[in-house]
């Protein structure tokens, strides 16, 4: 009974928790361009995240290491300084695009333009953490989160043609403006395969202390809860199709982003938008800005948890009492959330084989997981993703920042 | 019970753990004393930036070395823990010392006590 529930939950905390401004943005941008052509982009994605999750799970569980420790201790400190730069760089663009999308939910609502809101909002982020409340606080957030599954119903509504939606898992060439559709096929692939959710995972697991006994429930948890997000994902990328595409709205600006909603919803549609928007970034941005301080904690050996006391582990707070402030001042300077959502998100496939890679290694040392050591599809199935990844971004972002 | 434990592979880079089960940093380095006429032996577990850094490059790490005694946050040298306080060495390597007085916490105790203990909340 009492393994039912925690499944159940860890189901429902990874659904409300899929959605963040990246998943969102590139879907729906999918659907205004090419609508329901790049479903398979997300379905790729969407299959190697539940691959990489389970994996990391199975990591913490049966090696007791979190990733950053093992692969600073397996490969040395001179390689994870690579990683650590680069996923940590990668982190905090994600991290003030999350902001980003808090403060244009909250300019939905107020009225207020969002260069106001990057600061305070900075502030609540860093509160929560700093209480060390964010053990309490992480499913409720999770279940606010909920919320997103309105883009499912909404899109049932529309009534598309489930032959359609199938055909497209299928991936097909583009017809015209090829640079732009492989580009958003990258953003979409980078959205979805998120290194962070990934680490964080990993890291849950230590902190709950699971074991061998938990393996069942972690692949359960995460084969479902990501499925059920992935579906999230598609639901946009059909209502963007729908209802985008028709009248040539590219999506590439924020303010267009809830008539996905209000078209049918009308007003309360507007509220449903900035209520998904604004709790999915904001539990993104916890969790990015506590993985930013996990993967320093667990790399040089310092003291952490979601639930410690700032005074217990000084140079882990110190990390993201500064990482989160900056970020926001990104917002602050005018960058553009939404272009700095897309680009990020393409920058996350492009640095995928240095986040993935060592882990896969480390899925394969007896050393660390024994006899539960990855299978040859397991290793298959994410190397041939990621891979593909990273070949479509180094040839589509040179090509879309070229094209402006 | 008798197991072989490599160098680089089961000790360097390690967590660090002192007999509270508190976290103090890894095992950036170790050091290894030559002997005349006898065999060399393991004699100190290095922990810190100035050694991370000399493993890096070498100017960089005199520009950690300059920094850090700057403010005064630590000696010009790295610190050194006697691999005669190793007590076990499994997920983690056990030391026989409290962190809290050890001088491979400085920097903790240093943010702790002049950054973090003066933010509201703490």
């Amino acid at each position: 009974m009492r393994k039912l529930l925690e499944i159940t939950l860890g189901i429902v905390t990874s659904i409300g928790g899929f959605l963040e401004i990246g998943s969102l943005s590139t879907a729906a941008q999918a659907g205004a361009a090419f609508g329901l052509q790049l479903i398979w982009a997300i379905v790729l994605g969407g299959l190697c995240i539940i691959f990489l999750v389970e994996m990391s799970g199975r990591f913490a569980a049966v090696s007791k290491h979190t990733i950053p420790d093992a692969m600073r201790e397996r490969f040395g400190f001179n390689f994870f300084i690579v990683p650590l730069i680069t996923i940590n760089l990668v982190n905090f663009l994600v991290l003030a695009a999350e902001i980003g999308g808090i403060c244009i939910s909250l300019e939905y609502i107020t009225g207020i333009n969002f260069k106001w809101w990057p600061l305070p909002v900075a502030f609540l982020i860093w509160l929560l953490l700093w209480k060390g409340t964010f053990g309490f606080i992480e499913n409720g957030i999770s279940f606010l989160g909920l919320v997103t599954v309105i883009f499912i119903i909404a899109a049932v509504s529309l009534h598309p043609s489930y032959h359609d939606i199938a055909a497209a898992v299928i991936p097909s060439l583009p017809q015209r403006n090829e640079p732009g559709y492989w580009f958003i096929a990258v953003s979409i692939l980078g959205a979805s395969i998120t290194p962070y959710l990934m680490y964080f995972y990993s890291s849950g697991a230590i902190e709950d202390k699971w074991d061998k006994s938990d393996l069942g429930m972690n692949k359960v948890v995460a084969g479902l809860g990501m499925s059920f997000g992935s579906i999230i994902s598609i639901a946009i990328l059909i209502l963007a199709a729908f209802i985008f595409q028709p009248i040539g709205i590219q999506a590439d600006q924020y303010q267009q982003l809830p008539l996905l909603l209000t078209k049918i919803y009308g007003y309360w549609g507007l509220i449903l938008f900035a209520a998904s928007l604004g709790i999915a970034c904001l539990g993104a941005s916890l969790e990015v800005s506590l993985e930013t301080a996990y993967m320093m904690a667990q790399g040089f050996g310092w003291n952490w948890g979601k639930n410690v006391h700032p005074k217990e582990a000084a140079r882990f707070s110190l990390t993201y009492t500064i990482v989160i402030p900056l970020a926001a001042l990104l917002i602050v300077a005018g960058i553009n959330p939404l272009k700095l959502t897309i680009f990020s998100m393409a920058l996350t496939s492009a640095t995928l084989p240095i986040a993935v890679v060592p882990f896969l290694l480390l899925m394969n040392d007896k050393n660390y997981v024994g006899d539960y050591k990855n299978g040859c599809f397991s290793n298959a199935v994410v190397l041939f993703i990621i891979g593909m990844a990273f070949v479509l971004a180094v040839v589509s972002i040179p090509l879309e920042i070229a094209g402006g | 019970m008798k197991r072989t434990t490599l160098l680089v592979r089961d000790i360097l880079d390690k967590q660090l753990v002192d007999r509270n089960g508190r976290n103090m940093g890894k095992v950036d380095g170790v050091i290894i004393e030559l002997r005349d006429d006898k065999p060399p032996r393991v004699t100190y577990i290095e922990v810190g930036a100035i050694t991370l850094a000399r493993r890096l490059n070498s100017r960089l790490a005199e520009w950690v070395k300059s920094q850090f005694t700057k403010v005064r946050l630590a000696r010009s040298e790295a610190y050194l823990i006697p691999w005669s306080k190793v007590r076990d060495i499994g997920i983690d390597v056990e030391i026989d010392m409290n962190a809290e007085t050890c001088a491979a916490f400085k920097l903790e105790r240093w943010i702790r006590d002049h950054i973090i203990r003066h933010i509201p909340g703490a």
